[in-house]
């Protein structure tokens, strides 16, 4: 766990009253964020919260309807904001992997690399592969997606992030997909980012990994914050009822 | 010997849990019984009465069910399964060739008469050639179109949406002889002169564009949404997402409804022949006049077959090796 001690610093991101409308339904009810440099936050919630809508609103994948998200101190949801290269510092992970099946596993890491960070070919795929090495797949990177089981296409989906060099990685449900004997190899890829001081806003309700990796612990419910705080006092000594309720349920 | 002993046992063994119909020996009698029918029921070589042929009929599908009976067994060797349906096919021609009552000397001297052909083979090369070009070019000025069209329709802009769609609606359902007409005998009147080869051009891309905007929009569409959003959360644009991601993968859904297209067009060149355009069949006609045989348009048809059956299987193969992606 990294401290979060760097209180002079602007906060990695912050979202301020985030609100969002699909249609006539209100998804996102006003919801503030802080998530320091360094900070590993999870969102807990029920299916339908509006977890994955928000986590989406933080690098503009949807547009908020009002409200406004800052990374590093600067506004990103106004017009005059370059959107992809705010999405390139922000890495994503997704709960189905989302590689891409007309590529190689290289190609899916170095993609990124090339066509947004205008690496040359040559030292794209250096550092992908390097990527690759992190999350322990040196050994598949000419493979096709299809070829990899679910864990390994899911550490490919963090390298593909990793190799962008971002200042932080939005992981939504990353080991919901999963079977069982995958879920552990992939958070102990995310509890090493972690360790090693990305910043991390995880949509995840694996109570163990959360234990061990999260600083911060939002709880949502119908759209709106129902709780937070440090992980353990919200699952050790949760004050909202709704929470308690959660945390029953998923036990 | 004994290898062929241990083949026959081995068969028979195989054969054990089949139905008594699947066995061989029940399909031996039945060969026998069905041979045997041929020489006692079948009435001799010649145009034969209704009843005849009626008998014929009867006799080829006994045989046929017979056949089917025996290729649908999984366990059987497939070079027995070979042979089987080409007999099947080849007794059908040669009942035809004996039953149709057909004068086949005739047929060769009318069809495939090849002693008055001097001069025609010229012709009939400019005619290849005149298709062939028809072909490509409409070929190609559709793909742009119906490429660009369909990209244009799944961005969901309500104004250019309802322009595409009526282009769409329209062209699918307007018979291209009717267009190809309209264009090139009846915009003349509107000050509007085509020469006859644009004139067909231009009805082949009205028409094959309308279908491949369509082709291409499911093609798009097909694309799951997730792959777009991680596409556009590594900070690839709109253009980049579309070109290294939907694309590549929209193109292999696409190939198949797309070669149907481009096959179409190529046979629907010929269409080209009710405006003067001097494409292959259009000089084929004029060698019937010219020489007074038909052999020229039947040889026509060959050529149109030696064309599409290569271009149809070609992209069967480039299907299945794209289909490499979705290996496990
Ligand atoms: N693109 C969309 N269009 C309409 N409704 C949506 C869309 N995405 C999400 N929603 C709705 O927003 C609500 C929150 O969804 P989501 O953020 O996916 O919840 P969670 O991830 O917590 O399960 C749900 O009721 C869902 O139906
Ligand atoms: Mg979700």
């Amino acid at each position: 766990m990294s401290a979060v001690s760097d209180t002079k610093a602007e906060p990695m991101i912050e979202a301020r009253g985030i609100h969002k409308y699909f249609g006539g339904s209100h998804v996102l009810r006003g919801i503030d964020a802080t998530i320091a440099r360094g900070e590993v936050a999870a969102l807990m919630g029920s299916s339908g919260s509006g977890k994955s809508t928000f986590l989406r609103c933080l690098n503009r994948i949807e547009e908020p309807s009002q409200g406004d998200v800052l990374i590093e101190g600067t506004v990103i949801t106004d017009l005059r904001t370059d959107v992809n290269r705010v999405r390139a510092d922000i890495g994503m992970v997704f709960q189905e992997y989302n590689l891409f099946p007309h590529m190689t596993v290289l190609e899916n890491v170095a993609l990124g690399l090339i066509y947004v960070r205008r690496r040359p070919r040559s030292e794209a795929q250096e550092t992908a592969a390097d990527a690759l090495k992190r999350v322990g797949l040196a050994d598949h990177v000419t493979k096709h997606p299809q070829q990899l089981s679910g864990g390994q296409q899911q550490r490919v989906a963090i390298a593909r992030s990793l190799a962008m060099r971002p200042k932080a990685i939005l992981f939504d449900e990353p080991t919901s997909a999963l079977d069982p004997e995958m879920v552990n190899e992939v958070l102990e890829v995310m509890r090493t980012l972690a360790e090693e001081g990305m910043t991390m806003v995880v949509v995840s309700h694996e109570i163990g990994f959360l234990r061990k990796a999260a600083d911060q612990l939002i709880m949502l419910d119908a759209g709106q914050v129902v709780e937070r705080g440090p992980t353990a006092r919200v699952l050790d000594e949760p004050e909202h009822e709704r929470t308690r309720e959660f945390l029953r349920a998923i036990r | 010997m004994t290898d062929i002993r241990t083949t026959i046992d081995d068969w028979r063994n195989r054969g054990a849990h089949q139905p008594w119909f699947r066995r061989y020996e029940w399909l031996a009698i039945g060969l026998v019984g069905w041979i045997a029918a041929a020489v006692l029921f079948l009435p001799p070589f010649g145009k034969p009465t209704p009843l005849g042929a009626a008998g014929v009929i009867l006799w080829y599908l006994t045989g046929f069910v017979l056949a089917g009976v025996m290729l649908t067994d999984r366990e059987k060797p497939i070079l027995l399964k070979r042979a089987t349906s080409l007999s099947v096919i080849v007794l059908f021609f040669w009942l035809f060739y004996r039953y149709s009552g057909t004068r086949w000397d005739r047929v060769q001297e009318q069809f495939f008469n090849f002693s008055r052909m001097d001069g025609v083979w010229e012709l009939y090369a400019q005619g290849l050639l005149v298709t062939l070009q028809l072909s490509i070019v409409a070929a190609v000025l559709s793909i742009i179109f119906g490429l660009t069209f369909g990209i244009l329709r799944t961005l969901g802009n309500p104004v250019i949406d309802l322009f595409l769609g009526l282009h769409v609606d329209i062209f699918r359902a307007l018979p291209l002889i009717v267009s190809m007409v309209l264009i090139f005998y009846a915009l003349p009147f509107l000050g509007i002169r085509l020469p006859a080869f644009w004139a067909a051009v231009l009805a082949l891309v009205l028409m094959n564009s309308a279908y491949q905007t369509e082709i291409f929009r499911a093609g798009i569409e097909s694309i799951p949404r997730g792959q777009i959003d991680a596409a556009r959360a590594l900070g690839l644009g709109p253009g980049a997402t579309m070109r290294f991601v939907i694309l590549p993968q929209a193109f292999k859904i696409v190939i198949p409804p797309l070669t149907n297209n481009l096959v179409s067009l190529v046979k629907d060149t010929a269409v080209a022949y009710v405006i003067t355009v001097p494409e292959l069949l259009t000089t084929a006609q004029q060698a019937v006049t010219w020489k007074r045989t038909p052999t020229p348009l039947v040889l026509s048809m060959f050529v149109y077959l030696a064309t599409l059956i290569p271009l149809i299987h070609l992209t069967r193969r480039l299907e299945r090796r794209l289909d490499a992606w979705n290996v496990r």
